[in-house]
């Protein structure tokens, strides 16, 4: 009976985190046959794809713990790099970096607007909004540089942020590191000890059950989406930082680009696709996880194609598993 | 119970089953003879569901011993149970709508019945025997609930069923359709096929069954004829103590007016008004869809409306959300547990502080001990069952479900508290409770407005009642005086 019972846990819990488990096995696999995985090299690579994603991640957790999603966060990158690159010259760069990340918090302001004013409350009214403003944001963006692309490099004034977070350190810790360790910080505090906190759960768990007891619905909405496009410019210009250059394309296509990758990180960490439960730190644990497989795929030269495919298995799988999981609870 | 033993068609002896934490079946033992209709009542939690289950193959028993037809119950299959004689008819039907009700009394053996036109014919033949027209090559999915009733339990008899249970038959059912499920339990009665039937209602218990065994916390408390036990006497087996009414006295301590609500206009109300008193309960009672449950959603703030006038304690106030209602003192529970007022998922700590949480914050920050005492606070004084106040709610029965969201409103200290079927889906103890804890609410002066589609429950707690018809205030009556019939004359 008690062995029976562990090893009915240990089913569980390998359950209970399959695609984790699986990825696991993945960048094993790789570590063994593909001898480049473990090099030095590599695993800069690493920290700098992880570096872009991740701060859009944690925005994304919060969205999605609310009941909610984001698709317009790729726009919102594009927008923010040409308009930030483009004034580094006029105003200089501390006054850019400040301008952008204004432009992400108006962007988050102005879905949560829309999404209030509409009364978009459940997560696919929300999808579809930002998926339309995403487009919007793009658009912006290639109408601002008329579709040029923007070298930061040939900026006149100095850009030594932009140096610093790219590539210095402090002692032997990456700047860009320590930016996002503040930035895990001080949301993990929101989510775990404040009442905007734990309003966004709430809502994410039971919308109305929270609104008929007092849960401050608009307050919550808005704080989720401003977080949101605060996170994905400060992402943004960790991006500039590394690539140097603004392209009204650089999020990548509506859908396609950054936002997978996020909502990928965020349900692959254990955050329920349905709201109400989760946290920042699953879902660095997520990004993580999910940049190791996305380099060992690479060096295991698997195509671009196979892999999109594969990021499109593990969201439906991780929609089931979540699925299961509410039912088996009685949901 | 001077019965032969060969009458015996079920035996069930000291059967067990514990799930992690729950002893959901302890040593349960019962007969049940040949041609009687026998009724099983206990509160939610009793075991009940799980003996059921245990029948039908669908848990493992842990011990103990079952004997149906002479022969051992050992590890069945749902379907082997059938074929052997034992159907149960589940309060949520397992019928395939997109079939037709031939193919579903015949569903997995049409091969045996020579195909499509067998079923339908051989379908036929078994539903005239029930007195029953249904046409055998209607869709399910076009049937009343009644009507589908009838073809689970035309399915039950092509089985040759010898025993048939049926879980909360009525609970969906019409008066009309009561009688005629009835009468067809009567007739299958007559042919000798025994009958468990499971119900909350115990007027179906006294109406229907010949013997009836109460249940509670997993044990058979006792099995007796039902002619050989009363009412207060089975509730009291229910419930493990001595209830002497289902209702306490009714309080009495209506004061001077607190609330006037007047002209609200919706696309369904017209209108509608009421008034409360400090200290009164005051019922509404209305069909579903009266407009009963808009009126107070208006009152609350909770739906947008077209017009209102609110006065509290004489002073005009306007309420456009719950919140706004919240912060003037008036709380409510609305009608559906799950879907309004529960987090499901959340632990029942969580529940309970939900609606006073913004009074807990410092800077930003939830006083978390804080949030931890008034958890506590609420368990112990309502008497929430529950392992931990860290328990997730969901795993609590309705009754202490309810309670936590009762708690949750009482942390506010309401001047008004509106309740929308306090007491729908859970069990005589947990009604009573709830009873009890509305007589202290308006004792310490608070005031409730009470929804119920039970009308003796509004009959006998309320000091005042008010009828709504179509969206519109139709009455008001004095509980002591009126006689239900004329309150429902109004309602209707």
């Amino acid at each position: 009976m008690q062995k029976k019972s562990l090893m009915h846990s240990a089913i569980n819990s390998v359950k209970g985190n399959l695609i984790i488990v699986g990825i696991v096995i993945l960048i094993i696999v790789t570590s063994i046959i593909e001898p480049k995985f473990l090099t030095l090299g590599n695993f800069e690579n690493i920290i700098r794809q992880f570096g872009v994603l991740i701060f859009v991640a944690l925005g994304m957790t919060f969205v999605i713990m609310g009941g909610f999603i984001d698709l317009s966060v790729s726009g919102i990158i594009s927008l923010v790099v040409v308009v930030m690159v483009s004034l580094v010259d006029p105003i200089g760069q501390v006054n850019a970096i400040i301008v952008g990340i204004l432009i992400g918090l108006a962007c988050g302001l102005l879905n949560s607007f829309l999404i209030i004013s509409c009364g978009a409350l459940t997560q696919a009214e929300a999808l579809f909004l930002t998926y339309g403003m995403g487009l919007v944001y793009a658009a912006l963006a290639l109408m601002y540089t008329e579709g040029m692309t923007i070298f930061l490099s040939y900026a006149e004034t100095p850009i030594t942020i932009f140096n610093a977070i790219g590539t210095g350190s402090l002692g032997s810790i990456p700047i860009a590191f320590i930016i996002f360790f503040v930035c895990l910080v001080i949301l993990f505090i929101i989510q775990r000890w404040t009442y905007i906190g734990r309003s966004i759960v709430l809502i994410g768990e039971n919308i109305v059950a929270s609104r008929l007891s007092g849960i401050p619905i608009t307050k919550s909405v808005v704080f989720i989406y401003a977080v949101s496009g605060v996170m994905t410019a400060i992402g943004a210009v960790n991006l500039i930082s590394r690539v140097m250059l603004a392209s009204p394309v650089i999020g990548g296509a509506i859908g396609g680009g950054y936002e997978t990758q996020a909502i990928l990180a965020v349900v692959v960490g254990g955050t329920a696709m349905s709201g109400g439960r989760g946290s920042v730190l699953w879902t660095v644990i997520g990004a993580l996880v999910l940049t190791l497989m996305n380099n060992s795929l690479n060096l295991m030269g698997v195509s671009s194609y196979i892999q999109m495919m594969l990021r499109g298995a593990i969201l439906i799988l991780a929609i089931l598993l979540d699925r299961q999981k509410q039912i088996s609870e009685g949901k | 119970m001077e019965k032969n033993n060969a009458d015996v068609i079920l035996q069930i002896r000291n059967v067990s089953k514990a799930f992690p934490g729950v002893q959901a079946l302890d040593k349960v033992s019962l007969n049940v003879f040949s041609g009687t209709i026998h009724g099983i009542v206990g509160e939610n939690g009793a075991g009940k569901s799980t003996l059921m289950k245990i029948l039908s193959g669908v848990y493992k028993k842990d011990s103990g011993e079952i004997i149906f037809d002479g022969k051992k119950l050992e590890n069945v299959t749902p379907i082997q149970s059938m074929n052997m004689g034992l159907s149960i008819i589940y309060q949520e039907l397992n019928l395939i709508n997109q079939l037709s009700v031939g193919e579903n009394i015949y569903l997995g053996r049409f091969g045996i019945m020579g195909g499509r036109k067998g079923v339908h014919s051989n379908a036929r033949i078994l539903l005239d025997k029930m007195g029953c027209k249904i046409d055998t090559y209607k869709l399910v999915s076009e049937l009343s609930v009644s009507e589908k009733q009838m073809v689970e339990i035309a399915k039950a008899m092509s089985y040759d069923s010898k025993l048939i249970i049926m879980d909360e038959p009525s609970s969906s059912l019409s008066v009309d359709e009561l009688r005629q499920l009835k009468k067809i339990i009567f007739d299958l009665k007559a042919n000798g096929i025994s009958i468990i039937y499971i119900s909350h209602k115990l007027d179906e218990i006294f109406d229907i069954c010949d013997v009836v065994t109460v249940m509670r916390d997993g044990h058979v408390i006792d099995t007796r004829d039902v002619s050989d036990i009363s009412r207060s006497e089975m509730i009291s087996m229910m419930v493990g103590r001595t209830i002497e009414n289902e209702f306490p006295p009714r309080p009495n301590c209506a004061g001077e007016t607190i609330l006037e609500v007047k002209n609200i206009n919706t696309n369904k109300l017209k209108n509608a008004q009421l008034t409360l008193k400090k200290g009164e309960i005051l019922g509404i009672v209305g069909l579903v869809g009266s407009g009963r449950t808009e009126t107070v959603r208006a009152i609350f703030g909770a739906d947008k409306v077209k017009e209102k006038k609110i006065r509290l304690q004489g002073e005009e106030i306007e309420i456009v959300s719950p919140r706004n209602a919240i912060d003037q003192g008036i709380a409510m529970v609305p009608e559906d547990r799950k879907v309004q007022g529960l987090l499901m998922r959340f632990s029942v700590e969580r529940n309970i502080s939900l609606a006073r949480l913004a009074s807990l914050v410092s800077f930003g920050f939830i006083r978390e001990n804080e949030e931890k005492q008034m958890g506590v606070r609420q368990i112990e004084s309502l008497d929430i069952r529950t392992p931990s106040p860290k328990t997730k709610i969901q795993s609590l029965s309705g009754g202490n479900q309810q309670k936590a969201i009762l708690g949750r409103w009482l942390e506010l200290k309401p001047r008004i508290l509106i309740l929308d079927e306090p007491t729908k889906g859970i069990d005589v103890g947990a009604k009573y409770e709830i009873y009890l804890i509305m007589k202290k609410i308006v004792e310490d002066g608070g005031s409730i407005i009470l929804i119920s589609s039970e009308l003796p429950e509004v009959l006998n707690m309320s000091n005042r009642v008010i009828t709504i018809s179509d969206g519109e205030i139709t009455g008001e009556f004095d509980p002591v005086q009126s006689s239900p019939d004329e309150i429902m004359e109004k309602a209707l």
